[in-house]
């Protein structure tokens, strides 16, 4: 039998594997989108042993609306990508350097 | 024949959703109108856009009146502080459109612009009234997905986009950090919806206790990323620099009420629990924003980057009420954000008009000599950078007044003692951009054209300013019902 404790830890681990990555990572802007959806992912697995071990539904349905905003967030975020690809001519971490600070 | 009957359960609760659906309709309409009308003559879908958002205004004005209204099973609250705050949204997203008008009639493709625009706010009137985790994130995130293409708007220049790419990773690494927070709670409680949350919470203890604090401190820290709390500002700087000016002025503005309302929502519904830590936390991070906002503004030569950097120290100040607890405090947090609107859209709209043949007139000598070429401006500009200083008695002074009074009443002097050390800090910094504009020889020639709409938001704004310095009672008044029924 899986504990809840099981889940949580699980997704914790890899929650900090998506902040540490999208802040150690210097080298390439979709790491970094791969980043934000591991840690979108860990979310949703919380939410669903949530939703098992609360014998409750609401946990399972705001997993299907986190699912749909991630989608567009990653299509948006692309699409940004794209421009600033555009002009910069690169996607390394490092040339995101006009603005200062 | 068969006795049809409204598929919808709750048809009643429409009329609730009335200024939402009104936005939603308008915008997706604008979206394919947009294309049939040529070039030249976009301009009238920026007009339909303003008229779509003070029409949202007017219509959240009328619906309101039976009452408090909670609909679709408690996802949708309407009470008179979501329609006190959706009449802001919807009169800073109004003042964004017109201010977009000029500055954004030589980009291709403008008409999609202004649609944004309306999206952004329909997120931003849904989270308002949000009742329930599910409904927050979903506006959250519709207002955060619509800022960061307006962001990088204008996509050829590379810090537009620039900006974008950096306010979308740090906007999404906050969206994840507030779900992460909202899970916890919803694993002690078993529910998204704030009371529910709040009344489970009451009798938790053991490990409950400690969930629930893990809970509150990411769902304070993804708050805190979208209203620019120090530590969680940095994307605030580089998004209002490379941002186009009037996105600027509309993100220093609408989604800040939107994100302090629904922070006030959260820690007064769901988390009074743990009111002791969260006041806790609120404290350390208003020291650090006041001392982050007000300094690093000092060293700026760019007066976007400096308003980006005043408005979290602004935003350090409206804290106060935060921490303050009161009904009083949030009170003055709606004065306070009422009078910054105007304030914050008055200087946008003369930073707008600086620019100029060939330079972008963000720079602080830009503005050197203004006094001499315009005096009209040089005056509106200086009574508006008064304001903001807090000076008495002009507008800003009251609203700095409403919440340093209300942190004071719940015993936080030393917080409002080291607060006024600020804005004194701060005054400097607003004061040396009225030197540069009135004893400072022009470098470059001042050959602007004067839109007669730019001119008229300079002057109505500059008159708000000096008539809420003078009779600041009936706006104190209104946000004190607004508040009425909160606590």
């Amino acid at each position: 039998m899986v504990a809840l404790s099981d889940y949580l830890i699980i997704s914790a681990a890899l929650f900090s594997l998506g902040v540490i990555g999208l802040f150690l990572n210097r080298k390439n802007v979709i790491t970094i989108l791969m980043c934000i959806e591991l840690m979108l992912l860990a979310v949703n697995l919380n939410l669903v042993a949530f939703s098992h071990f609360l014998n409750d539904l609401a946990g399972q349905i705001f997993v299907f609306f986190v699912l749909t905003v991630a989608a567009s967030e990653v299509a948006v975020g692309l699409a940004i990508l794209v421009a600033f690809y555009r002009t910069r001519r690169s996607i390394e971490v490092e040339d995101i350097n006009t603005l200062q600070g | 024949m068969a006795n049809v009957t409204f598929p919808f359960p709750f048809p009643e609760h429409l009329i609730a959703l009335l200024p939402e659906m009104v936005v939603a309709v308008m915008a997706m309409f604008l979206l394919l109108f947009d294309l049939f009308i040529p070039k030249e003559r976009k301009v009238l879908t920026a007009w339909l856009a303003t008229a779509t958002a003070i029409v949202a205004g007017v219509a959240s004005l009328q619906v309101m009146g039976a009452g408090t209204m909670v609909a679709f099973y408690g996802m949708f609250v309407l009470d008179p502080f979501a329609v006190f705050s959706k009449v802001l949204i919807c009169a800073g997203t109004a003042l964004g459109i017109i201010l977009s008008i000029d500055y954004m009639k030589d980009e291709a493709n403008v008409g999609e612009y202004y649609v944004l625009m309306l999206f952004a706010m329909l997120g931003m009137m849904l989270m308002v009234s949000a009742n329930n985790f599910i409904t927050m994130y979903l506006g959250l995130e519709l207002m955060a997905l619509s800022v960061y293409v307006l962001v990088g708007y204008q996509r050829d220049t590379l810090r537009s986009s620039e900006a974008a790419l950096k306010y979308f990773i740090l906007g999404s690494l906050s969206s994840g950090m507030l779900l992460y927070g909202v899970t916890f709670l919803y694993g002690v409680s078993g529910s998204f919806d704030f009371k529910l949350i709040g009344d489970a919470l009451a009798d938790g203890g053991g490990s409950a206790r400690a969930a629930t604090l893990l809970g509150l401190v990411f769902v304070v820290a993804g708050l805190a990323f979208k209203v620019s709390m120090a530590p969680f500002h940095m994307w605030t700087p580089d998004a209002y620099e490379g941002a186009p000016t009037p996105i600027t002025a509309f993100m220093s503005v609408a989604p800040k009420v939107a994100g302090f309302v629904i922070f006030i929502r959260i820690l007064v519904d769901a988390l009074p629990a743990v009111q002791q830590e969260a006041e806790m936390i609120l404290i350390w991070m208003a020291v650090l924003t006041m001392a982050i906002g007000n300094l690093a503004a000092i060293a700026q030569r760019n007066i976007k980057r400096m308003l980006a950097y005043s408005t979290i120290g602004h935003v350090g100040f409206v804290m106060l009420g935060l921490i303050a607890g009161t009904s009083e405090g949030y009170a003055g947090i709606l004065v306070y954000l009422s009078i910054y609107l105007f304030m914050t859209m008055g200087a946008f709209a003369i930073i707008i008009l600086m620019r100029r043949e060939g330079i972008q007139g963000e720079l602080l000598d830009d503005f050197a000599g203004l006094s001499r070429a315009r005096p009209g401006y040089a005056l509106a500009m200086g009574l508006l950078l008064f304001s903001l200083a807090g000076i008495p008695f002009l507008g800003g002074f009251w609203a700095k007044y409403a919440v340093f009074i209300a942190a004071v009443q719940a015993g936080h002097v030393y917080l409002v003692l080291y607060a006024l050390l600020f804005s004194a800090v701060g005054a400097f910094y607003y004061i040396r951009v009225v030197k540069y504009i009135y004893f400072d020889e022009a470098r470059v020639a001042f050959n602007f054209n004067d839109s007669a709409v730019m001119q008229a938001t300079v002057v109505v704004m500059t008159l708000v300013i000096v008539m809420l310095g003078l009779y600041p009672d009936p706006l104190m008044g209104l946000c004190a019902s607004a508040v009425a029924g909160l606590i």
